[in-house]
Parts: C-alpha cells; sequence; structure tokens
C-alpha cells in the first residue's frame, strides 16, 4: 500500500535565497515541497527518493497576490488553488485562472496544492497551464546565477518536462491587465473518475473592436497535446475579421487540428471545436456587455 | 533527526520530536491514538483521511508531519463537545447518512469546513464541497440531506 515515505534530510530555508542554496548544495539529490500534493504522492510510490527535501510552504515572501491596474496581476507561486478561486482580485480581473483553478484536484487538494507546483508538474492534463498560456503569464525564475523570466508557452517542454533547472525556482507568475474590451473564459470536459481529469480544455481571451470584429484572440488548448499549447491556426482563422457563426465554425475547426489528443483523439478533438464555440459565443455576449 | 514540531489538535498543544518523514495520519493515529481519521487510498483520491488545518479540509495521509508546526489541527475526536455531538454528526445519525462509516469522520469535518465559511448551501454547493470524500457503500443523497439539514439546524442556532 501506498502508505510510508523512505528516509530523507529534510530542510527549512529562512528565505528564497537560501532555498537556492541548498539547491545549488544538492542539486538532483533534492526535491522542493510546498503542498505536497505532487511529491508525496511520487515518494509513496517510489517514483523519487530525493535524498534531501527542501520545504518552502512556509515562505511568506513566496505568498503574495496583487493586482495593479497598469502591471496586473503578479502571483506568488506558493498561493493555494483554493485562494486563487476564492481571490476577489483574480475574479474580478481574470475569472478563467479562478474557473480553472476551481477544477484542480478535488476541494482537500486545491487547500493544499500551490499554483507554482501545478505550473512545475507541468502535467499535460492540468486545468491552469492553458488558461496561463491564453493569458500570456510570464513566469519568473531565481536560481544561483540570478533571475530569468520565462513566458509560460515555453515553460512545458513536454508531459512533465520543464526549462526549470535542478537549482531554480518560481518566485512569481505576473499577468498583464486585459485590454478594456476584452475577456477571457475557460471550458472543459472531463472524465467521469474520482477526480474527474479533463479530456480537453479550451482557454480564449478575446477582445473585439467596438463592432464584433476580433481585434485580437489567444487560445490555449489543454490535455489535448503532450503539453498546454497556443491554437495559433484557429487564432488567425479569427484575428482581424467581422465574427459570424461560419467563422467561428471555421476557427473551431482549425483547433480542433491543431489538437494532437494521444487517446480519444477523434472525441477530444471535436470536444475542442465544440469547447471552442462555446467560449467565443460567451465571450462575444459577455463583452457586449 | 528527529526534530521537535509543536501544534495543537482538538484544542491541546502537542510538543513532538518526529522524524521528517513522518505523515501527519501516522502522528494522529498511532502517536496520539486518534484512530477516527481513517487511511484509505493514501494518495489523495478518497478524502477519508480528511483533517482540518487552520478550518480548511486537508488530506493527513499526504502532508508531512513537519509541515503543521504551528497549526491548529481538528479531527473526529474534537468534534463533541462535553460528549454531545455536533450538529452535523447528529444529523448524520438521524438521516441514516452512515453505513460502514469509514467515510464519515472526512465527510463530517469537510461539511463543517463549508458550514463554517457557508451556512446556508444550496444542494450544489455541499455536493461541490463533498466533492473529494468518496461513499463506497451506497450513495450520496443522504449525506447530502444530513449536511443541509444540519446547516438549517446550526443556523436556528442548535449550537
Amino acid at each position: 500500500m501506498y502508505r510510508l515515505l523512505g528516509p530523507f534530510e529534510y530542510h527549512e530555508p529562512g528565505t528564497v535565497q537560501e532555498a537556492v542554496a541548498l539547491l545549488s548544495k544538492y542539486g538532483d539529490k533534492a526535491r522542493l515541497v510546498a503542498g505536497g500534493t505532487d511529491l508525496v504522492i511520487s515518494m509513496k510510490k517510489r517514483d523519487l527518493a530525493p535524498e534531501h527535501v527542501i520545504a518552502i510552504g512556509h515562505l511568506a515572501e513566496l505568498k503574495f497576490l496583487e493586482f495593479d491596474p497598469e502591471t496586473g496581476l503578479r502571483l506568488g507561486p506558493l498561493m493555494t488553488h483554493a485562494a486563487v478561486a476564492r481571490s476577489p482580485l483574480v475574479r474580478e480581473h481574470f475569472e478563467m485562472l479562478a474557473t480553472a483553478s476551481n477544477e484542480v484536484g478535488t476541494p482537500q487538494i486545491r487547500n493544499m496544492g500551490t499554483i507554482g507546483g501545478n505550473v512545475c508538474k507541468a502535467g499535460p492534463s492540468q486545468d491552469t497551464p492553458p488558461v496561463l498560456v491564453a493569458l500570456e503569464a510570464q513566469l519568473r525564475l531565481l536560481g544561483p546565477r540570478g533571475e530569468r523570466t520565462i513566458p509560460m508557452v515555453e515553460f512545458c517542454t513536454g508531459p512533465f518536462c520543464t526549462l526549470l533547472l535542478a537549482d531554480e525556482l518560481i518566485t512569481e507568475i505576473r499577468i498583464a491587465p486585459l485590454p478594456p474590451r476584452a475577456a477571457g473564459c475557460y471550458k472543459w470536459c472531463t472524465k467521469i473518475t474520482h477526480t474527474d481529469e479533463t479530456l480537453a480544455g479550451v482557454a480564449v481571451v478575446l477582445e473585439l473592436d467596438e463592432g464584433d470584429v476580433c481585434r485580437d484572440v489567444r487560445i490555449g488548448l489543454g490535455s489535448v497535446a503532450p503539453k498546454a499549447i497556443r491554437a495559433r491556426q484557429a487564432e488567425d482563422v479569427l484575428r482581424g475579421k467581422q465574427l459570424s457563426p461560419a467563422l467561428i465554425e471555421e476557427a473551431a475547426r482549425a483547433a480542433s487540428a491543431e489538437a494532437a489528443p494521444r487517446s480519444r483523439a477523434a472525441y477530444r478533438r471535436h470536444m475542442v471545436g465544440v469547447l471552442l464555440k462555446e467560449a467565443v459565443d460567451e465571450l462575444r455576449l459577455k463583452i457586449a456587455g | 533527526m528527529k526534530t521537535i514540531v509543536d501544534f495543537t489538535v482538538n484544542g491541546e498543544l502537542y510538543e513532538l520530536a518526529v522524524e521528517p518523514n513522518l505523515l501527519l495520519i501516522e502522528i494522529l493515529r498511532d502517536k496520539l491514538g486518534l484512530t477516527g481519521t481513517k487511511h484509505s487510498c493514501g494518495v489523495g483520491n478518497c478524502g477519508a483521511c480528511t483533517v482540518l488545518a487552520d478550518g480548511e479540509p486537508v488530506l493527513a495521509c499526504m502532508t508531512l508531519a513537519m509541515s503543521v508546526r504551528g497549526k491548529e489541527i481538528l479531527t473526529i475526536e474534537g468534534l463533541a463537545t462535553n460528549g454531545v455531538m455536533h450538529p452535523i454528526q447528529e444529523a448524520f445519525v438521524t438521516h441514516g447518512a452512515i453505513q460502514c462509516g469509514y467515510c464519515t469522520p472526512g465527510m463530517i469535518l469537510t461539511a463543517k469546513a463549508l458550514l463554517d465559511r457557508n451556512p446556508d448551501p444550496t444542494e450544489g454547493e455541499v455536493r461541490h464541497a463533498l466533492s473529494g470524500n468518496i461513499c463506497r457503500c451506497t450513495g450520496y443523497v443522504k449525506i447530502v440531506e444530513a449536511v443541509l439539514s444540519a446547516a438549517e439546524d446550526m443556523r436556528k442556532g442548535a449550537r
């Protein structure tokens, strides 16, 4: 049974800099733990057996959530899914992120797991990555060589693979504010299991001009490719054009073709189109107010 | 190497020397004898090991004991006061919302967290809140009814 953990040395750094120093010192032999919802399972299953576990869950400097109308949202990686989902600032300015955060795992998992941990896990069927991709989120990473910033869409390189180096951690997730006549939403469908894993997720940020012309659009797809991807061909179909049922249908077909699901491919491709149409229709009404 | 961790369980302060690979559920069941918290799937799917940490439902089987330092843990044993059951416990009994009982402590604690936050939930809100607690005996109808009934009793000021 998945019951006990093997032995390891436990570290509780007092600052982010100390955490980075520990990561540099122990390299591959160390793993960070925040909410524990991912690492503890891997360790129970003996998929991972780190000699050093570096706890960061207590670091207040990584727990923040601020919104500025000019610069947008600054999100600390240690914010739990539940905290993101409940945040009035997130719900007001980036409702789609609250929606997706409220779909992660179960209520208990959402109280424990963090958005930073979710991003680093880079599981292909997670709900927050397509939303962060559509919102063009930027990730700030800190390592012994200093800081760097990576767009979310580039951060994941494949299933459970990211550009994060063994001695780095995420210190901030940044999302620019949406333009005035823009809105976003997240649509998904799931398997029916204990955790209702997502089969297809579509995140759309749509900007319209005064008429019904699509000034800009960003589409993130989750669960239907090795990682969350942008449906750029579907975006190109819509961008700069007057929205019409025929055009939206064409974009839905393009998005379905861009999806590359590993299993149940026909159904999941079909659902990408369905969900995209649902999202665009909803956003048109919302922006028209 | 053992490290001292201090935290509160059901209102009592404990100061324990623990190995870092101990999980909260091992502390509760094996060190403190609080066997009301159940171990089941071990991987975060079933919710049987749910306890409240600072009022929020978390999974004791996936929580490192070291990480609860300074927190207030509530287990099912801490819910009754002076031998009088909590209204949610009472409602589970009167509505027959218990069969084998294995999921019950987690269900009741999750329900408590919900009602503390939202004293007048809809049926949908109850079902969403309980979606991380699995019952394999029967179904959820009586459980949901019990939670809604307890909410009503609590609003009337039963406690």
